[in-house]
């Protein structure tokens, strides 16, 4: 006879969320192995503390909130130091002004056609290069549709904090965009 | 005293958050409206919209390995041991 699927179980909780578990991980660290090596050691740490887990909460969140934990340690001792953006004054609306300026907005869709070249991987690095505490509030916002009140709670800060830390994360990634776009010949370098 | 209707610069300060669907009811429909009424707020609302559209699409275009949901399959099954 076939066993009852139990939905509370750990296994059926966090299987269909281990793909973009391994999406946030890889986005983090740049890397499939060390993502790989992240995913495994959130799921160990699922497993030890999964009694804390209360039944009819956001597991989604719980889980994140553990990877997020793994990745501030792990990143604690394998931390380089110099490689993150300078924060500065950044503009608003940083891609609108700068497409503006050399007269994109004549076409029909100017933001999608800055975009539609870059990859994954260009975005990925731009997300990479921000500083630790907009880095990982914008990228739990880009690959997973969490509100700000459950960043926070996977973050451990103030709904206000995040709110900040991704308004300043936003623009200060469309600022790393742009020259990826320019030296990509996104953007001829004529007009940038 | 109740705001009925936002200027250009108090739309420009809530627009991430309207993106975002992280302001009242009430916020969100003086947002709406003012946008309904210009074309150059609806355009730099529009152009946001579609930057963060497209970084996430692309951002998420990833495919789980079937070696790492092997490995943690393997993982969650030590648990029953």
């Amino acid at each position: 006879m076939l066993s009852e699927f139990d939905p509370t179980t750990l296994d059926a909780l966090l299987t269909p969320f281990l793909g973009i578990a391994y999406g946030y991980a890889l986005r983090l660290l740049r890397n499939g192995a060390d993502a790989e090596d992240l995913l495994q050691e959130a799921a160990l740490a699922a497993v030890r503390g999964f009694e804390t887990f209360q039944q009819g909460t956001n597991f989604k969140a719980w889980f994140f909130q553990i990877l997020t934990n793994c990745f501030y340690g792990r990143h604690r001792r394998h931390k380089r130091e110099g490689e993150s953006t300078e924060i500065g004054d950044v503009p608003e609306l940083y891609l609108f002004e700068k497409t503006t300026e050399l007269g994109f907005h004549g076409g029909a869709d100017p933001a999608r056609e800055v975009l539609s070249r870059l990859d994954g991987e260009q975005i990925a690095a731009a997300l990479g290069r921000l500083p630790d505490e907009y880095r990982v509030v914008s990228t739990l916002y880009f690959m997973e549709d969490f509100t700000y009140e459950q960043i926070a709670t996977i973050v451990g800060v103030p709904v206000g904090t995040v709110r900040s830390r991704l308004h300043r994360g936003r623009k200060l990634l469309q600022r790393e965009l742009w020259p990826i776009a320019v030296e990509h010949g996104i953007v001829s370098r004529s007009r940038a | 005293m109740t705001v009925d209707r936002y200027t250009c610069e108090q739309v420009f300060q809530r627009i991430n958050d309207f993106l975002d669907r992280e302001l009242s009811a009430a916020e969100m429909a003086l947002v709406r409206t003012h946008l309904d009424t210009c074309a150059e707020c609806t355009s730099e609302y529009d152009f946001e919209g579609t930057v963060l559209a497209e970084l996430k699409a692309k951002l998420r275009r990833i495919d789980l390995p079937s070696s790492v949901l092997d490995k943690i399959e393997n993982i969650l099954k030590q648990k029953d041991r």
